[in-house]
């Protein structure tokens, strides 16, 4: 009988020898679990704190890891305490030391958990809260944040699955050759299936486009998969998955695929060779336009960053924008590189110093500006941005306006102090 | 078995809320929160769908119903918001269909959620309503439509009963059935 890879990695890790959307299951992972130190803040993961008051065991405390992803050094003050909270909790349940990954040598947690390969093709992977953690679903992992049931994952070793329904995603055609990339693409799959469209299951992303995609771009279509109501994504592993992985870990791996015949849900074909640069505009994290509908848009703050953005590639683009330029005086452009390792490989190439002369601000890799965590913007003001949500609010204040699009898109906007297509620099 | 026996019918009100409810804003502001600093049901309560009806928290009853369409609880997997309602006194959500992290969060917290394809046509604004968990089956008691559903298996109707994850863990804690720190 054909199977789906997460009806395969599904039924490994609950022992079973087949399951079938619908189901409900005890479910295990080989992986580490990981948290931001964002799930020590006291109105988070709040279930991880009953651990140490009722003395029980971390089922093993080797596979917890720790990443301090989210706050950076440029944050403010409740991020020192969140920090100091999460290395008490690790010393209180036993974490060993160097599972907590401190500042400086962190980045958003689930970009260091694809970049590392602490997800592994086969295998089930969790974290505490992070809905963007699909992003390691392009690994062939199936990924799932637990939330407020990360704590008790902790206390048995297992959680709770209701087997989802997968929604095949096939990509057809040939990227276009400039200014569109794997964020337009998600948008226009977005446009096309609606917030509902993912039917509360998992995303299969495939097709020949998606086989011609980098890692890099792979992770950031696979990143926003909860906006289109699905619960997280998934890719079949092929041979640039297999190399990623075997240049990151040592650790042995059991890659599955979908068997050709296997049932889903529903299957969209999407031919990508015409689309152009996508905008979502402020507010609703729904709506997709064409970036020309906005052109000319005023705004006066830029952000390149998070899992849909935050990439090496999204920083060579930029800099292909930016090299030899300079930022206008009244625009601040924000660029955070995701991880420490893009942080190395920006700053062996001359990406650091290209953006450093434009006028840009380069915080330490973090979430940071993507969840209103440094560098806010105040009412009145008008970012575009390669982050996951526009929600009023969530880069600060509520009255300010947030423009999703791609990475080309906010560094041509920037440039010009207006919304603009990127595709006239490259 | 121990949960269904536990679960009484569920009675209360509808407050019905048309629309895409997404978690982080509609149903209660993730950034409000954060600033705040409120991790308590008590402290989030009055916030709750306040951007969608400000005087929601107010006017909702203990026990009464949620009634929403496709996708309740879009975005983020955020627990605030179930907080929100349990906090506002909401005694479970019906909907057309849940956003998995939001569905996962609420039953983790005790707060029933049922996916109920057909409820939203069938009910209006402040309607009495009645839900049997153990049972799978649902009446709008006003004009006595009734829609059935799958139950949730065992473990889910104790984690309800329970008032969340934690509460049964803490039980199992307390009665030595989870192995202690050394």
């Amino acid at each position: 009988m054909a199977e789906t890879i997460t009806e395969k990695i599904l039924a490994r890790a609950s022992g079973k020898a087949k399951v079938t959307p619908g189901e409900y299951l005890t479910v295990r992972s080989n992986c580490p679990i990981i948290f931001g130190h964002h799930s020590f803040d006291t109105f988070m993961d709040r279930g991880l704190h009953t651990i140490p008051r009722l003395g029980v065991r971390v089922f093993d405390p080797s596979k917890v890891i720790i990443v301090d992803g989210h706050g950076g050094a440029s944050s403010g003050s409740n991020i020192a305490d969140v920090r100091w909270a999460a290395q008490k909790w690790a010393r209180e349940v036993g974490i060993p030391l160097e599972n907590v990954i401190n500042l400086g040598r962190g980045g958003i947690e689930n970009m260091m958990s694809a970049e590392r390969a602490w997800a592994l093709p086969g295998e089930t992977f969790f974290q505490g809260c992070n809905g963007h953690l699909s992003t390691v679903g392009a690994l062939g992992a199936f990924p799932c944040a637990l939330s407020h049931g990360s704590g008790a994952y902790l206390m048995k070793g297992t959680t709770w699955v209701r087997v989802p329904v997968s929604v095949k995603i096939v990509l057809k055609g040939r990227m276009p050759p400039k200014g569109v990339y794997a964020r337009d693409v998600f948008e226009y799959v977005l446009q096309q299936i609606g917030p509902m469209g993912g039917m509360s299951g998992v995303l299969e992303w495939c097709g020949p486009v998606v086989d011609e995609m980098s890692m890099d771009e792979r992770f950031s279509l696979c990143s926003s998969a909860i906006f289109t109501g699905a619960w997280t994504a998934i890719m079949n592993p092929d041979e640039k998955t297999i190399a990623h992985v075997k240049a990151a870990t040592k650790t042995p791996f059991e890659p599955m695929r979908s068997d050709p015949g296997a049932e889903y849900a529903k299957v969209y074909e999407f031919d990508v060779s015409k689309l152009e640069p996508l905008i979502v505009p402020h507010p609703k994290r729904h709506i997709v336009k064409s970036v020309r509908e906005l052109e000319g848009t005023k705004i006066n703050r830029g952000f390149i960053g998070s899992d849909s953005g935050g990439w090496f590639e999204h920083m060579a683009l930029a800099a292909r924008i930016l090299k030899g330029r300079k930022l206008p005086p009244d625009v601040i452009l924000n660029i955070t590189p995701g991880t420490v390792g893009i942080l190395l490989r920006m700053m062996e190439t001359d990406i650091l110093r290209t953006f450093v002369e434009a006028g840009c601000c380069v915080p330490d890799p973090n979430e940071g500006q993507e969840a209103g965590l440094n560098t806010l913007l105040c009412a009145g003001e008008v970012c575009v941005a390669s982050a996951q949500t526009n929600y009023p609010g969530r880069m600060g204040s509520r009255d300010a306006e947030i423009h999703l699009a791609n990475s080309a898109t906010v560094a041509a906007s920037s440039l010009e102090g207006c919304i603009t297509d990127p595709r006239k620099y490259l | 078995m121990s949960g269904s026996a536990k679960m009484q019918p569920l009675r209360g009100d509808a407050w019905v809320f048309p629309g895409l409810m997404d978690i982080d804003y509609d149903i209660c502001s993730y950034n409000l929160v954060r600033d705040l600093r409120a991790d308590t049901a008590e402290a989030l309560g009055p916030y709750c769908m306040v951007n969608v009806d400000p005087d929601f928290p107010k006017k909702v009853k203990k026990g009464d119903f949620i009634v929403a369409e496709e996708n309740m609880g879009y975005g983020h997997d955020h627990d605030h918001a179930c907080l929100a309602l349990i906090g506002a006194g909401v005694g479970g959500i019906l909907c057309e269909s849940a956003a998995p992290y939001f569905l996962r969060n609420s039953l983790e917290h005790g707060l029933p959620v049922v996916e109920l394809p057909g409820v939203f046509k069938t009910v209006s604004q402040g309607d009495p309503l009645e839900i049997d968990l153990a049972t799978g089956t649902f009446r709008n008691v006003r004009t006595g439509a009734q829609l059935s559903f799958t139950p949730p298996p065992d473990f889910i109707l104790e984690m309800i009963a329970a008032g969340g994850v934690y509460p049964m863990l803490t039980r199992m804690a307390e009665e030595g059935r989870l192995p202690k720190r050394v």
